[in-house]
């Protein structure tokens, strides 16, 4: 409900700035995001301020339709903004992408960026969330291994109450868990664990946690952090727990698409994304955290780190991403994903 | 003043320049190529380290070739420039495994990966990209396909490299054009140091300095000095015998002046009308023999300050002989000789030269031979086919004289040279003036005695085609 209330809010300003863009406007400008446009809007409202004669037209939506759009050869979009980290560098070695040179890019940190074409601009940290009353039932989980102590300990709680994101019908869910495979095999222990508590799978982290607001979940795991920290503050029943052992952190990754119909707006508005100013919006009116060292505000990567110490793990931007879109690497962890999400069940 | 033609200095500019240039676009082409090379070496091994973990991973389930994509495979593959990486994988049966991109692989590329791994360039996607491809078979319970693995990246970081290696070949190579060039100039600068050295010694010599230059040259302009030296030698020779000549010439009309002054007072102190005749006969002689002294003095001097003979043209020497002769005979200096003519050879025979000269030539040769041989004596003109040579003719005037004695034979073209006879009143120039004759004629005069006695001249001169007119 809430959902479709937001969409509908999201329709009504779209048409708004489309309506009185259209009025002045000489250049349009195609974005497709897997960002939500509610959480963005003050980055769009303050780049259109910017630029009033530049017509935005925002589309938000999922990431696997973020990535078939951008292969559209018809009609590409002018910017591809997505959460799914190994799909947009995978656009960007097919050559989907153009290389930006510009100041904001010799100055953004080569761990952020790709190419000079894939830029990571947001830093958000991969949560846990539960409700309030799970901690009346038992000791609410700081790490990975106190999650799979409570799996393990309290299944009969838990059994149908865990929420996580479905890797085979979302990206960015995808990407979590093959990440987490990586960095250590007992990820599969927890998948087991979660397989055996009957978990249920959603496609975005909004549904996860309109479900645990509801009461249909109680805990839920790889939760995109900007959104959770973001509900929490509206839903007080809703903590949101970053991981102590290790939290993996997911950064949004913007490019210029290279058949761009509107390429000077399009450089433009990645530009300003990656502008002190972009940066400093960010961190000061969205919870996507800041990249750039000299923002401040009180969603910057540097302040995230301050608070939950160096255990944060960006989501490498290199080419290693590139195997996780290889599509038997997937099919193989897929298959392995139905085995392990099984094997206790029995 | 001749200006100057070429500096040496750019000239040898020039020619630093030319092998500068010219071994310099092969150096360049060699360094690029090389640099190229070097860096597809180096690089080449990232494809080799990618590949291999590819392989390593390659697995075969129920014999059917399958693989988990190693991730860290295609960061080696990226390498720090961030490459474009493509990985294309096929079972032998022509199915494809995995692949990112639809590499433009031939049959022929894969035929020649099945033999041993190989490395090429190729062009995909507008880009040109380097790609490396090997088989790879692995045993196992069941029968196993090998693969084909096929894997690339863009060449940016390898242009960068090579453009980087090249940078350092071209820098080096510039230094070493500047180094030579300085090293050039200062060699010039040395070099060179000895001919201004040569040139401010010609400088500060006075006008009439014909003294040898004494200056420490290199081997090389030894030779130029020598030659300058030469010069100034002849300059010395031509100013000593022309004092001398003066000299001479003074001193041989001093005599007979003196004669005609004591003659003169001898007569003036006498009141005897017979020894005034007597002493005025003896000024008659003695001036006519001055004047004809004078004469030969002033004829030597115009043909040594005449220049070459330029009026030069074809006439009959036999003709010429023969109207000397005939001259000769009429007059009275010869009464005494037996003048003979003979000519041994057939007529006309042409040569090229000046009539008066060859008059004056042939007058001198004859009144020589009048005066300096007794009474009676012969004396023949001849003209004979030179022995070796059909191109030259040899004229000759023999007598049947004393001769003259060895040691003065090689003087006796010198000017007031009588061969050490002081019993005849000849000049002493007649010789010296047939010899300059010759020598504006191109043509030699020789003097030789005869056996068993007597004295030879003998001309020789080229022939030359007759003119012309008279040879219808």
């Amino acid at each position: 409900m809430k959902r479709c209330l937001q969409v509908m809010l999201g329709l009504a300003l779209w048409l708004g700035l489309v309506g009185t863009g259209t009025a002045r406007a000489a250049e349009k400008l195609i974005i497709e995001a897997a960002l939500d446009r509610q959480i963005v809007d003050p980055v769009l409202d303050a780049f259109a301020a910017e630029n009033p004669q530049i017509d935005l037209d925002y589309r938000d939506r999922s990431t696997l339709e973020v990535d078939r759009r951008a292969r559209d050869r018809e009609s590409p979009p002018d910017v591809v903004i997505s959460s799914a980290m190994p799909w947009q560098l995978a656009l960007s070695n097919e050559g989907m992408a153009q290389p930006l040179d510009a100041p904001e890019v010799d100055q953004w940190p080569a761990w952020a960026k790709w190419r000079n074409e894939v830029f990571g601009f947001t830093f958000e940290p991969v949560v846990m969330a539960y409700r309030l009353e799970l901690a009346s039932h038992m000791p609410p989980p700081e790490t990975h291994r106190d999650l799979l102590d409570l799996l393990t300990h309290y299944r009969h709680w838990l059994d149908g109450r865990v929420v996580s994101y479905s890797p085979r019908e979302s990206g960015v869910g995808y990407t979590l868990f093959q990440q987490d495979a990586r960095y250590t095999p007992r990820a599969w222990d927890l998948i087991a664990a979660m397989g055996a508590a009957n978990i249920n799978l959603e496609t975005t982290t909004q549904r996860m946690l309109a479900g645990l607001s509801e009461g249909r979940y109680w805990l839920g795991y790889n939760l995109l952090g900007s959104y959770a920290m973001l509900w929490a503050q509206t839903h007080p029943d809703i903590i949101v727990q970053v991981p102590n052992d290790y939290s993996l952190v997911l950064m949004r990754m913007a490019f210029v698409h290279r058949d761009a119909p509107h390429p000077a707006a399009a450089r433009r508005f990645v530009r300003f994304l990656l502008s002190r100013r972009g940066q400093h919006i960010l961190a000061g009116q969205t919870p996507l955290f800041s990249v750039r060292d000299d923002v401040i505000g009180p969603y910057t990567a540097q302040r995230l780190r301050d608070q939950v110490g160096d255990h944060l793990y960006p989501i490498p931007i290199n080419a290693t991403l590139l195997a996780f879109v290889d599509p038997l690497r997937r099919d193989a962890f897929l298959r392995r994903w139905d085995r392990e999400i099984q094997i206790l069940s029995e | 003043m001749i200006p100057p033609q070429t500096s040496l200095k750019r000239r040898l500019a020039l020619w630093l320049i030319a092998i500068v240039a010219g071994l310099g676009t092969l150096l360049l082409i060699e360094a690029y190529t090389s640099a190229r090379k070097a860096a597809d070496r180096a690089m080449d091994g990232q494809l080799e380290a990618a590949s291999l973990t590819i392989a390593e991973s390659l697995q075969w389930p129920e014999g059917k070739p399958t693989l988990e994509m190693p991730a860290s495979a295609l960061q080696i593959l990226a390498t720090r420039w961030q490459e474009r990486v493509f990985y294309w994988l096929q079972a032998d049966n022509g199915l494809s495994i995995t692949q990112n991109a639809d590499l433009p692989i031939t049959a022929s590329m894969q035929v020649e990966a099945r033999r041993q791994p190989v490395y090429l360039d190729a062009v995909y996607d507008g880009q040109p990209i380097r790609l490396s491809g090997r088989e790879v078979d692995s045993a196992g319970w069941d029968t196993q396909e090998p693969v084909q693995l096929w894997v690339g990246h863009t060449r940016h970081g390898r242009d960068l490299l090579a453009q980087e290696l090249f940078r350092k070949s071209a820098t080096r190579f510039a230094a070493m054009v500047l180094i030579t060039a300085a090293l050039v100039a200062i060699a010039m600068h040395t070099m060179l140091a000895p001919l201004r050295r040569l040139r401010q010694a010609l400088r500060d010599r006075r006008a009439d300095d014909i003294s040898p230059l004494r200056l420490g040259v290199p081997k090389e302009m030894h030779e130029l000095v020598e030659t300058l030296n030469r010069l100034f030698a002849d300059q010395r020779h031509h100013r000593d015998a022309l004092l001398r000549f003066i000299a001479d010439a003074s001193h041989q009309l001093k005599t007979p002046l003196a004669g005609l002054q004591s003659t003169s007072e001898l007569a003036l102190s006498s009141r005897e009308p017979a020894i005034w005749h007597q002493a005025l006969e003896a000024v008659h002689d003695s001036a006519e023999r001055t004047s004809r002294l004078a004469g030969q003095m002033l004829s030597l001097t115009r043909l040594q300050h005449l220049g070459p003979g330029h009026e030069r043209q074809p006439l009959a020497l036999d003709r010429l002989m023969r109207e000397v002769a005939t001259d000769w005979a009429d007059r009275q200096d010869s009464r005494d000789h037996d003048l003979g003519l003979v000519i041994d050879m057939p007529t006309p025979v042409w040569v090229e030269g000046e009539s008066w000269a060859l008059h004056e030539l042939l007058n001198n040769l004859i009144d020589n031979a009048c005066r300096y041989t007794p009474p009676g004596s012969e004396i023949t003109l001849g003209l004979a086919h030179d022995d070796g040579d059909d191109e030259q003719v040899t004229l000759t005037l023999e007598d049947n004289g004393p001769g003259v004695d060895a040691e003065s034979l090689g003087r006796l073209t010198q000017p007031f040279e009588r061969g050490r006879r002081q019993d005849t009143c000849g000049s002493g120039l007649g010789l010296a003036i047939a010899e300059s004759i010759a020598v504006r004629h191109a043509g030699q005069l020789a003097v030789s005695n005869r056996q068993p006695r007597g004295f030879r001249v003998t001309l020789t001169l080229a022939r030359c085609r007759p003119p012309e007119e008279s040879r219808t």
